[in-house]
């Protein structure tokens, strides 16, 4: 994808389309983002955090 | 209508319809009061505990809580042969979770702090104060630990508020508190 691509309008100019816009007109890059950061955040963190659970003394 | 492409090549910059932009607005705003309502009922309302948490083997805790019990035993709970342990004020207190009852009984002074240790030596069990609903989830190899401190005398139920097997109903516990 282009930054500068041109669009429906067909107006050719060089305008940069905003990385907000670039992210919500992308599914597949929402659909990582929606997979990996849940990911991170409960499944990796919570088995970190499992991991690290210390031995009774 | 979403199922056409928008009008301009770079729609970020468009203006938004004020019904749409109150609707985000409110909903926004709701999600950041449910957020900081997490953090809330944490200090202030003292659920979701921080406790401490140790790795151990069940019958290695199970041998720590019936030592535990055999030292402290003052008597016994009617004629049920389940011991009463009564700890020394602000020691610790162990009660162990199995199949399908909370033991011991154990009996706390008000006013002091004890360290309470919990823990399961078969299935994951839930270990509920009532009525003051106060809950942790208990799992065996883990022994889970945090401070409590009776504010009022008096006695206690603790039930099983985690399904585990036929007689989950009947699992129960009890806590006495006498006065100072």
């Amino acid at each position: 994808m282009s930054d500068t691509e041109t669009g429906p309008a067909g107006d050719g100019l060089s305008e940069d389309i905003p990385l907000m816009q670039q992210l919500l007109d992308s599914p597949i890059l929402l659909l990582v983002i929606g997979i990996v950061s849940p990911m991170l955040l409960y499944v990796v963190w919570g088995v970190m955090e499992v991991i690290a659970i210390p031995l009774a003394q | 209508m979403s199922i056409f492409p928008p009008e301009q090549r770079v729609w970020w910059n468009q203006p938004i319809e004020k019904s749409e932009v109150m609707w985000i607005t409110i909903a926004f705003i709701w999600a950041l009061v449910m957020f900081f309502m997490m953090p809330y009922w944490h200090l202030v309302g003292e659920q979701n505990l921080s406790n401490e948490a140790y790795k151990i083997k069940p019958e290695v805790y199970a041998e720590k809580v019936e030592a535990w019990a055999a030292k402290y035993t003052v008597r016994e709970e009617g004629d049920t042969g389940i011991p009463v342990v009564r700890p020394p004020a602000g020691s610790d207190v162990y009660m162990l979770g199995r199949l399908w009852e909370w033991w011991p009984v154990v009996e706390l002074e008000e006013g002091q702090s004890y360290r309470f240790h919990l823990s399961s030596v078969d299935w994951q069990h839930g270990w509920s104060l009532l009525p003051e609903n106060i809950n942790i989830s208990v799992h065996p190899g883990y022994e889970m630990i945090f401070t409590v401190k009776p504010t009022s005398s008096g006695e206690f139920g603790v039930i099983c508020n985690e399904f585990c097997g036929v007689g989950h109903h009947t699992m129960v516990g009890k806590i006495h508190v006498v006065g100072k």
